[in-house]
């Protein structure tokens, strides 16, 4: 068969109906919602929630990733939005808020089983614990607390630390600074402290992959690292003591199609169950918001669950990081160029 | 078609410039993308650090009476011209040693430069941490060896990333060299030597003046291209060798501050269309 012209013309008319046709079924029901994620494990574990919501709903999910909060502004601006869920940390939800990009959770809708109280916001379903915390090589000296951390006399060895200001509040907990009155944080104090450390800090780390990976090769012997990536890692111990406890929330952003908002409340639904949370964290050791998952999960690991250790650690005070992000951030910036 | 044979005919005096036009007519399309897809997003980013929210000149203010970005700029040429400066050192003894070698051995040996494009930056920067790491290839023999008491520190500081920007840039300085020194006529340095100068006269006064524009241009490129780097000091620096590309980085995807970043992109904008200008004024002379 020769290929012509018109013989073209026709098969592109044909192939355009198909194409058009899901535009025009998805007001009855929605086919398909696309949601954009951290990526790696942690995506991964978000399938036990998928599973039994595309079963129930024949809505597919497409998960992207990465989650530059970068990308939720220019999808917002951009006019919308084709993905209806957006994984971000927990200050960039004040962020976001302040910047008008995104949309209320209807949480009448969702109807979720028992959360945790500050991983039900108006505006961000918290989906996910992860705690940043201290590990080490386990041949290297164990410190008990972040005054060990901090000690390099007695503590040999090189450092890591997160390349964010976060890290402040480490250095004020090792300055003593007692857990509940860490905020408002004293910034001043924190920068001499980490002063201090400075030039025993090999990496500044950006990626959470990076810490146990620096800790493997000995490239460092103390790190602050993500639990879940350190947790059951031959040759590195940690410790949730003095932890820092955190959340990361899934948001819709502002301008979404309304019946694909409607069937992202109902997969959120599905974030809120118990039993499909001990299921997402046998995939990676991060742990969902119901207060009822601690039984659920396998009893021999619990050393490596954040919310199991809820009590030893402690959360950040969001709201001052949004106040201060600029200033914070800048002095954290001259502070790692010395200046 | 022999219709348009006459028309032809009339257009024959100027064949040229003819020629030129219908080639200029094919890469309209491509120009039309180029000015639709890349151009006009590019204006428009750089618009918002005069234009939003509002016309002002506060986010430029804000980077000229910020230390901590010019110092980040000013960190970004340094760190550029260091890598031009080895770039030149390394790649001008190699141009001219691949130039004399037989023409099987020129192949491997312009192989082994070309190696570096073909392995993506990033499995070629991981790379380097496992040959040069504390508990690396080199680290381990110079302790087996007794040649060093503790790991020695290539990694995670302006070494680390000097090494990384090396590696990658160094084929944009040696092809073009290469090609120029390729070109030269033999007969100058056989009209020299019959003139009674000597191997390094003829170098020094003819051969290497001859090469000077290409090696400057070389120079000029790398140079421009270590600007624009991200990914290798991002993890060869360790965090601590800021680079602009990581502090744009910073600006949009986590403060966000976008008026500034386009501030300082356009800064950066500028300073590389005027670098870029000198490179085609060098060019220029060269040919």
């Amino acid at each position: 068969m020769t290929v012509t012209r018109r013989g073209l013309i026709l098969a592109g008319t044909g192939l355009a109906i198909p194409l058009a046709a899901p535009r025009i079924l998805r007001a009855q029901s929605v086919r398909e919602i696309r949601m954009i994620e951290a990526g790696g494990k942690s995506g991964d574990s978000m399938e036990p929630y998928i599973r039994p919501f595309t079963a129930a709903t024949g809505t597919r999910v497409v998960r992207e990733s990465p989650n530059p909060f970068g990308k939720l502004r220019t999808l917002v601006q951009a006019g919308r939005p084709p993905v209806v869920l957006f994984e971000v940390g927990s200050t960039q939800v004040k962020q976001g808020e302040a910047l008008k990009l995104l949309e209320p959770l209807d949480w009448n809708a969702i109807a979720p089983d028992e959360m945790y109280p500050e991983a039900k916001l108006p505006l961000g379903f918290g989906w996910q614990y992860y705690s940043t915390l201290m590990a080490w090589r386990s041949d290297a000296r164990a410190p008990k607390s972040w005054a060990d951390f901090f000690n390099t006399r007695d503590f040999p060895g090189k450092r890591s630390l997160q390349d964010r200001p976060y890290m402040l509040a480490f250095a004020l907990l090792a300055d003593g600074v007692p857990p509940e009155k860490l905020f408002p944080l004293d910034m001043d104090r924190g920068f001499r402290v980490l002063e201090r450390i400075k030039k025993d800090v090999a990496v500044w780390w950006t990626a959470g992959a990076q810490p146990p990976q620096l800790l493997k090769d000995n490239e460092v012997q103390y790190a602050a690292a993500y639990s879940g990536r350190v947790a059951a890692t031959p040759g590195i111990s940690y410790t949730f003591d003095s932890a820092a406890l955190d959340c990361a929330y899934l948001v819709v952003p502002r301008g979404v199609d309304a019946a694909e908002k409607a069937a992202a409340m109902r997969l959120l639904r599905e974030f809120s169950r118990a039993p499909a949370q001990a299921e997402a964290a046998a995939i990676i050791s991060y742990t969902g918001p119901s207060p009822a998952l601690t039984p659920l999960l396998p009893q021999d690991k619990l050393a490596e669950f954040p919310t199991a250790h809820r009590d030893k650690q402690f959360q950040h005070d969001v709201g001052w990081w949004y106040d201060n992000a600029e200033v914070v951030e800048r002095r954290w910036q001259q502070f790692k160029l010395g200046f | 078609m022999s219709a348009t044979v006459p028309a032809l005919g009339l257009a024959a005096p100027r064949p040229a410039a003819r020629r030129r036009l219908g080639a200029g007519a094919y890469a309209l399309p491509l120009l039309a993308v180029m000015l639709v897809a890349f151009n006009l997003p590019i204006l428009a980013m750089l618009a918002q650090s005069f234009l939003s929210p509002e016309p002002t000149v506060a986010h430029w203010a804000e980077l000229v009476q910020t230390p901590l970005y010019l110092r980040v700029l000013g960190n970004t040429f340094w760190l550029a011209a260091i890598t031009a400066g080895v770039c030149g050192l390394l790649g001008y003894p190699l141009a001219f040693w691949i130039r004399t070698l037989s023409g099987r051995a020129q192949l491997v040996a312009l192989t082994l430069v070309l190696m570096p494009f073909w392995i993506s930056v990033l499995v070629r920067t991981y790379a380097w941490i496992v040959v040069l790491g504390n508990g690396g290839m080199v680290n381990r023999s110079l302790l087996g060896l007794g040649l060093a008491e503790a790991p020695v520190s290539f990694l995670y500081n302006t070494l680390g990333v000097t090494i990384g920007t090396t590696n990658v840039l160094l084929p944009f300085l040696v092809l073009p060299l290469l090609a120029a020194m390729m070109k030269l006529d033999e007969r100058l340095f056989q009209a020299a030597a019959t003139l009674g100068a000597s191997q390094r006269a003829i170098f020094w006064r003819v051969f290497f003046p001859l090469t000077l524009p290409a090696f400057a241009a070389g120079i000029l490129l790398v140079f421009i291209l270590t600007l624009g780097f991200y990914v290798t000091p991002a993890i060869l620096g360790g965090g601590r060798v800021p680079m602009i590309a990581n502090m744009l980085d910073v600006l949009i995807n986590l403060m966000p501050r976008w008026e500034l970043a386009a501030a300082i992109s356009t800064l950066l904008l500028v300073a590389t269309l005027g670098l870029f200008a000198l490179y085609r004024a060098i060019g220029a002379r060269g040919a």
